[in-house]
């Protein structure tokens, strides 16, 4: 009976087996009827010291080989590391000797053994920060301004959310759905950009779609769990409100956290390839807009007593990967991690935002619908989209 | 009971987050620190190292005139024969780069074809190439021998027959449409009447200025003299101080509306189109339209290395450039102009 079970599970694996071999194995030709194109990826540029380093992909059918290098379509001499001949999405390091100057554009390319070239622009040319311990604080002390500061301030609107009458408190639980709605919103639109940077081999979109309605499933399986836990201690009911109120603070968070991860990395990037000149008016820009995520945080725990303790990991959990952030897209280049981290903040946020409808439906027995919560919901996008002025452009 | 779980809880998250952070910026510090040490690699270097396989060769190519089988006609005119076979080849045009070439000979350029003027020319073209092809001389010919009309395809042949005239710098090329494209796949090389004075004796050489396209985007990538990128960067051309040296050279150059020649350290006489004997043009630059040729001739007075290049910078970067390596000659005297 189970052997029958595992054969009828197995058997059109076997034959799916057999077709492939039959299609690719040794022998066969009818697939290659026409030559597959190459087609390599310039992942970065790197600016050293007399020096321009790029990470290249191959991102094509076959192995492909490596013939030259150029720049600004003048061949270069350069050294190819580890080697010349790549197999299917295999990686490289070219790096030339060449003296460029900072502020000027240069495209660099790539050709391949039969002649085909592959060019990526740079804007501006820049340094690239060597991570060092002094860059390694500067960005801490970065992100700690941009991330954990203004969540903290944030976190300082708990009494005046304790004393507010139960209408205005569902109209700020509101505001933090539109703030939150406004963040999710926002990743995806910076994840669907950074698509535009990695190669069509990786699937940036459906990746980001994918990410975001998996994150959702999980969370609310989670958020599920907790909800029957609360139901299982059921002996004093106010006590599990309070745990599914800490929950969902906590949910917040982490999509916050997340959210903040993939803002961070945005920073690190953009400080590293120069792309991003750091004002301080930039910096007090996402210190604003940062400080509503605070307010997000404490609304679900703002009717009840909180200890000090949980507000301060409440502050961690969303500032902290600011700073992790920054120093990941700073000294590394990791554009699909990135898209993922910021598709799977957005997922969290989403969850949250319905759990935080959810929230107020039952345990504060007001409808989203009511207008003074669509009002809140509004203004908080609203802040939301004025406050992200201060950091655009 | 949860009650109790959560303060440690919190405790966990913060010192979590912490550690987090830490092994982050650990991880970061030694992957890059490590990064930057080892030479090893593959050195990509299309000026410093020559091609490897060498399916062409321009040091043949230079002073290899083709005379044809010679034979005398009833009527006392001498009779050239040559046979040009055109075929699809794969060539190594610059360090690494394999461009699928379509040759006639397997060579590019095709061989030079030389006679006097007068002469009786037969070309015999035998098409074993995947695309029709025909075989189109500059000079005076007959309209039905044009190469223009009559396309010569897969299998097929043709014998083109005219009278070498008038004396000159020529050029013979496929003619099939798209034509841009059968250029720059290479089907072209030089044809070269002399005059029936002969003209004065001279260490002769034969460049060809041409150009490789190699990803169809009507630009060339690799630009080159005698088919191979920096060939003569590599393997310099050695000719003698007090040496006359006299240069075919034809501009097979598509895509880029101009080409040219610059010689360091000398200046040279420059007959243009090589129509006429006596009037030249003493100069260092000879600049070429498409198609476009003429005869040089230097003698170099004082020993050393002399670049020769394209003076259109981007042209002598991607491959057209090369050097002369002038040594002492043995006598200065003896009849040297």
């Amino acid at each position: 009976m189970n052997s029958k079970l595992l054969l009828m599970a197995v058997l059109p694996l076997f034959i799916l087996g057999g077709v492939v071999y039959y299609l690719m194995g040794p022998g066969t030709s009818f697939l290659y009827t026409t030559l597959p194109l190459p087609d390599v990826t310039i992942e970065n540029a790197v600016f050293k010291q007399g020096k321009i380093i790029v990470n290249i992909r191959n991102t094509g059918q076959d192995t492909v080989t490596i013939a030259q290098a150029d720049i600004n379509d003048r061949p270069w001499e350069a050294l190819i590391k580890p080697t010349n001949v790549l197999p299917r999405l295999a990686t490289a390091e070219v790096i030339m000797k060449y003296p460029w100057m900072e502020g000027v554009p240069y495209q660099i390319g790539i050709t391949t053994s039969d002649g085909t070239r592959f060019a990526y622009e740079v804007k501006t040319a820049a340094p690239t920060p060597e991570p060092n311990f002094e860059l390694l604080s500067y960005f801490a002390i970065l992100g700690s301004y941009v991330g954990i500061v203004p969540v903290m301030i944030g976190l300082l609107w708990f009494p005046f959310m304790n004393r507010i009458s139960k209408q205005w408190y569902n109209f700020f639980l509101s505001l933090t759905a539109g703030l939150l709605v406004f963040l999710a919103v926002d990743a995806l639109k910076e994840s669907f950009e950074i698509t535009h940077s990695i190669a069509g081999a990786f699937r940036g979109e459906v990746l980001i779609v994918t990410a975001t309605v998996a994150t959702i499933l999980v969370l609310m399986m989670l958020a599920n769990r907790i909800t029957i836990k609360t139901v299982k201690t059921g002996a004093m009911e106010v006590k599990t409100k309070q745990l599914y109120g800490l929950s969902l603070s906590y949910m917040v968070a982490t999509g916050i956290g997340l959210h903040n991860l993939g803002e961070g990395l945005a920073i690190g990037a953009a400080v590293a390839v120069g792309a991003l000149a750091l004002s301080k008016f930039l910096v007090v820009g996402f210190a604003i807009h940062n400080t509503t995520e605070g307010l997000a945080i404490i609304a679900p725990i703002a009717k009840q007593k909180a200890r000090i303790m949980h507000l301060l990991a409440l502050g961690l959990i969303a500032g902290a990967p600011t700073i992790a952030g920054t120093w990941i897209g700073g000294f590394t280049y990791m554009p699909v991690a990135s898209i993922v981290f910021l598709a799977i903040g957005a997922g969290a946020i989403f969850q949250v935002v319905y759990a935080i409808f959810n929230w107020m439906n039952k345990e504060m027995e007001s409808k989203i619908t009511l207008p003074h919560n669509v009002a809140g919901f509004i203004v908080g996008i609203v802040i939301m989209y004025l406050t992200g002025l201060l950091v655009a452009g | 009971m949860l009650q109790t779980v959560k303060p440690v809880l919190t405790k966990v998250v913060i010192v979590a987050v912490l550690a987090v952070m830490i092994t982050t910026a650990a991880v970061i510090a030694t992957a890059t620190v490590s990064n930057d040490s080892s030479d090893e690699g593959v050195l990509l270097s299309p000026m410093n190292s020559m091609v490897q396989k060498y399916s062409l060769d321009p040091d043949k190519y230079l002073t290899e005139f083709n005379y044809g089988r010679v034979s005398t006609m009833p009527d006392g005119t001498t009779l050239r024969e040559f046979t040009l076979i055109a075929e699809d080849v794969q060539i190594e045009v610059s360090p690494g780069v394999y461009f699928n070439a379509w040759a006639y000979n397997g060579t590019v350029p095709g061989p030079t074809i030389r006679a006097t003027e007068g002469d009786s020319v037969r070309v015999e073209f035998l098409n074993k190439g995947s695309h029709p092809h025909t075989i189109h001389f500059h000079g005076i010919h007959a309209g039905d021998m044009d190469g223009v009309i009559e396309w010569v395809y897969p299998g097929g042949r043709f014998v083109y027959e005219f009278t070498a005239e008038p004396f000159g710098v020529f050029l013979y090329h496929c003619h099939v449409n798209p034509i841009e494209e059968h250029i720059n796949r290479g089907l072209y090389g030089a044809y070269i009447v002399d005059p029936k004075t002969p003209r004065p004796a001279a260490t002769e050489m034969v460049m060809l200025l041409n150009g490789y396209d190699t990803d169809f985007d009507t630009e060339n990538n690799f630009y080159t003299v005698n088919g191979v990128a920096f060939h003569y960067m590599h393997k310099p051309i050695t000719i003698k101080t007090g040496e006359p040296v006299r240069i075919y050279m034809i501009n097979l150059l598509e895509f880029d509306q101009i080409n040219n020649f610059h010689l360091h350290g000398n200046v040279f006489k420059l007959y243009r189109t090589g129509t006429i004997l006596t009037n030249y043009e003493l100069t260092d630059m000879f600049t070429m339209s498409q198609a476009e040729r003429g005869m040089i001739e230097f003698t170099y007075k004082y020993p050393g290395m002399y670049m020769f290049h394209a003076h259109k910078i981007e042209f002598a970067d991607k491959g057209w450039n090369g050097f002369f390596n002038v040594v002492e000659g043995e006598t200065t005297d003896g009849g040297v102009t």
